[in-house]
């Protein structure tokens, strides 16, 4: 949402100075109606359901609805951070957001230089068709191959068993401290080949003649990463940096819903189950919503602090 | 290039018109044969049928309606009712299990109350004191509870509900002994899998699992309970006497119950996958016949691993499951099993507020209970599913019995509406059970040879027989039909989910522990934070109003 209408200020910002005439306005009138239902697009599914936040200062009951329920302020706010449960969400949700980040991140970044280092080429396209193929997979098919690869009768406790490392299965999916491991683990194998995508094509973009020099100048492999494609990818990797910043709270639902159990819980729970748990399932509406938009708030503060920051440092930046 | 303007143009109008009518309605009613279609979302897991199936077209030529019916899937009913509510839409039938009270508190159903007169098979199905027992604190009817409701006599073989289970094949081995308490249970468990650590073909036994993925972990929670010898009043123990309410949580009993889980633990004989596994991979357990035993409830596993066990031909090795009437000590006297149909008030088949044809719905569920058309639901078709004798008896043989198991041909052919209202019972014909499974008769002959076998070393007819019989313990019971209307707004049920949530996470950390002592100690602790005490005054005042209403109707 806030990307579009960035884009937006941008483009004005830049267009041309071009007096508004009918002449201009019927020449551009197919531009005009298609921004009009992309904008139509983004009140009606962007800032319309915005309206429901007000929700989370009622004391709402679907059957009085919303006009009718009653208001009680930051009362519901209050009963949010008072809540050890939703404070422990919190961590765990920043825990992983911040993890996995990190994690797919790095991952996806060294994946594409290695990648472009490969020089026969079909092993190459092989190898990032296949890396990339499982981000096509739905979590629930995910969870399910790695609840049974980590079973104790699964193909890792196997190896570790035959290669006598262990004596008895592990029980991965019961001790709270594997669990954040696990799912970065999962994140990785999922969308490392995937993400490395737009870096190998701002990789492909660097001048060639930029690596000519660098050889003439005695530099190995090595040296060629690290003073012409790194310093070459630099600022897409600063832009999809700052975009996943504001991720960071989106750590995943599906997975943590997937692979948690009662043993785990409270690392596994994050804000989403938490609205899902209490918003949907108890049937208080009303906080559900509170605690989605301290979830906005907090993640358009991250945008903006990581954006300030990058502007200071005088790199590329969203705005 | 006008070409290309054109289809842009095209594009954008139906983009724009995908926008307009994404948010409108679109429902059409009947299909082209002029029968009324109804829609029903039912907040339980089931398989579906499939849209041709043979005898859901049988029903719809006769009563002019069908119904599809869609489940729950991969979410618990509240996830699918608060969903649902948020949406604002309905399907026209819904039972929203343990959502029901929320279905009810966003105004989404139709009081039926003003109806009822009008259709004699649905005014039968209750008595004037269940009805009112189903009146809401608004005074009005709005769902009717679709199961145990007894016609004539009672015919019960089956035990629908919770026991220690166990394979025939450990009892066969030691001779059918008496077992009656809980160290005999697990003791006759492990001298099994000593002698007999493997399956027939070498793969090795579990000897003891626990289900406990969300709402199933009562196969782990509530044992206690019936340990004392009370009856499954699902939330709290009521005494017979005094009618005085208590928790089972902390009782003696559930001490020495989790104690000997956590030994059992540590010995190697609870499965240690106990507390990760999720339901599907707890049934695949258990049709792979690799389990000895366990506590569950009959149709939580007998319809799909029991019958998965009886034609993967599982039972030639003693791998179907009875149950053995266990208590904590000897000379108490359990009620596993309790006779008496039970009106569970806290759900059942109701109608939504986005039913346009609120007659038509009643009409349907009211010819559903026609004797014919109930014949045809839970027996299916003469010649084809069962057969009558010349006394007038039903019977199947046994190639009916196999088809009638698989789920190919259940799904093509046979059509329960399961999830609304049916009769238990004897036939309006006076012969006849009401549902197969409790024809006495065919009952028996349906059973797999290593069941009978077992039966017969124990004197006993049917599953119930081994658990005994017991009357119905009194006017309060069960409380869980009101514990299970519970929602966060009041503080007895803040407190119920509350206790919930830290049962669901310590009870496994207890049964898992080095120490149990201390794990015991740390999870007590969590729990007197929930305020048990709040959720117990609660209970035992619904308990009191319970007594004191129906002596009204002595």
């Amino acid at each position: 949402m806030s990307a579009i209408t960035k884009k937006k200020k941008k483009q004005v910002e830049n267009e041309p100075k071009v007096p508004i005439t009918w002449k201009e306005i019927k020449k551009q009138k197919v531009l005009l109606f298609w921004s009009a239902v992309i904008v139509l697009y983004g009140i009606i599914f962007y800032y319309l359901p915005l309206g429901g936040w007000l929700m989370a200062f009622q004391n709402y009951k679907p059957a009085k609805g919303l006009l009718h329920s009653e208001f009680v302020g930051l009362e519901k706010f209050r009963r949010l951070f008072s809540d050890d449960t939703f404070v422990r969400v919190i961590r765990n949700t920043l825990a992983m957001g911040v993890i996995n980040l990190v994690v797919t991140f790095v991952m996806a970044i060294i994946f594409a230089i290695l990648l472009n280092e490969i020089r026969l080429k079909n092993t190459k396209k092989v190898i990032q068709t296949v890396s990339y193929l499982p981000h096509f997979l739905s979590w629930i098919i995910v969870t399910g191959i790695l609840h049974d690869a980590l079973s104790g009768t699964g193909i890792i406790n196997e190896l570790l068993r035959n290669l006598h490392i262990i004596d008895h299965s592990i029980d991965f999916f019961a001790h709270p401290s594997y669990f954040w491991p696990i799912v970065a683990f999962a994140n990785v194998w999922k969308e490392t080949g995937w993400n490395a995508i737009i870096y190998l094509s701002a990789i492909t973009a660097i001048d060639p003649s930029l690596y000519e020099a660098a050889a003439i100048d005695g530099a190995g492999r090595f040296g060629k990463i690290r003073y012409v494609t790194l310093p070459g990818i630099k600022s897409t990797i600063i832009i999809l940096l700052l975009m996943n910043v504001g991720n960071v709270l989106n750590a995943g639902f599906e997975i943590q819903y997937l692979l948690g159990n009662g043993l785990v819980k409270s690392v596994s729970e994050t804000i989403d189950i938490y609205v899902l748990k209490w918003g949907i399932s108890q049937g208080d509406y009303a906080i559900g919503t509170a605690a989605g938009i301290f979830k906005s708030v907090v993640s358009i503060l991250l945008i903006v602090i990581a954006n300030q920051a990058a502007k200071r440092s005088g790199e590329e930046r969203l705005y | 290039m006008k070409r290309r303007r054109l289809i842009a143009l095209l594009l954008t109008a139906v983009t724009a018109t995908s926008l307009v009518t994404g948010c409108g309605k679109g429902k059409d009613k009947s299909s082209e044969d002029g029968v009324k279609e109804f829609t029903a979302f039912f907040a339980v897991p089931n398989p579906e049928i499939n849209d041709d199936n043979e005898i859901q077209q049988m029903i719809a030529e006769k009563t002019g309606a069908k119904v599809k019916e869609t489940w729950l899937t991969g979410q618990t009913a509240e996830e699918a009712v608060g969903t649902l509510i948020a949406g604002g839409e309905y399907p026209d039938f819904i039972e929203g299990a343990g959502g029901q009270k929320q279905l009810y508190d966003a105004g989404a159903l139709v009081a039926l109350d003003d109806y009822l007169d009008d259709y004699p098979n649905i005014k039968e199905f209750f008595t004037e004191q269940e009805w009112d027992s189903l009146r809401q604190d608004d005074g009005h009817i709005y769902w009717i509870p679709q199961f145990s409701n007894i016609y004539g006599e009672e015919r019960t073989c089956e035990h629908n509900d919770e026991a220690f289970w166990i394979q025939t094949r450990v009892l066969k081995w030691a001779g059918y002994p008496e077992v009656k308490t809980l160290d005999q249970y697990f003791d006759l468990i492990a001298r099994y899998n000593e002698e007999n650590p493997t399956m027939e073909d070498g793969t090795a036994n579990i000897p003891y699992t626990i289900m406990c993925e969300d709402w199933r972990y009562f196969c782990l929670e509530n044992a206690p309970m019936f340990l004392d010898g009370y009856p499954n009043d699902g939330c709290c123990l009521v005494d017979p006497e005094t009618h005085k309410v208590s928790d089972y949580n902390t009782t003696p009993t559930a001490i020495a119950y989790f104690k000997k889980l956590n030994e059992e633990y540590k010995n190697g004989l609870v499965d240690r996958e106990s507390f990760t596994q999720t339901y599907d991979e707890y049934i695949a357990k258990l049709s792979s016949g690799r389990v000895l035993g366990m506590v569950d409830q009959w149709w939580d596993f007998a319809f799909t691993a029991g019958d998965a066990i009886k034609s993967a031909g599982l039972d030639k090795q003693g791998c179907s499951y009875v149950p053995l009437p266990i208590t904590i000590d000897e000379g108490i006297t359990n009620q596993w099993h309790n006779s008496g149909g039970v009106v569970n008030a806290s759900s059942g088949l109701a109608i939504s507020v986005s039913c346009e044809d609120v007659e038509g719905a009643l009409k349907f569920v009211d010819d559903l209970l026609e004797q014919d058309i109930h014949d045809l639901r839970f027996w299916g078709v003469e010649g084809v599913d069962y057969q009558v004798d010349d006394e007038g008896v039903f019977g199947r043989t046994d190639e009916m019995r196999t088809q009638c198991a698989d789920t190919a041909y259940k799904a093509s052919h046979l059509c329960t509406y399961s999830y609304f209202p049916q009769w238990l019972g004897t036939s309006r014909d006076g012969i006849n059970a009401m549902k197969p499974a409790e024809q006495e008769g065919e009952f028996y002959d349906a059973l797999k040879d290593d069941v009978k076998e077992c039966f017969d070393a124990y004197g006993a007819k049917s599953y119930v027989d081994m658990l005994g019989k017991n009357d119905s313990p009194g006017s309060w019971y069960p409380m869980w039909s009101y514990s299970n209307t519970y929602t966060t707004d009041t503080d007895a049920g803040m407190a119920w989910t509350k206790i919930g949530e830290v049962k669901h996470e310590y009870l496994p950390k207890v049964v898992m522990a080095d120490n149990f002592d201390s794990a015991w100690k740390d999870y007590m602790k969590k729990y007197e934070e929930c305020k048990p005490e709040d959720f117990l005054e609660d209970l035992q005042k619904e308990a009191d109003r319970r007594i004191k209403e129906a002596e009204k109707y002595k």
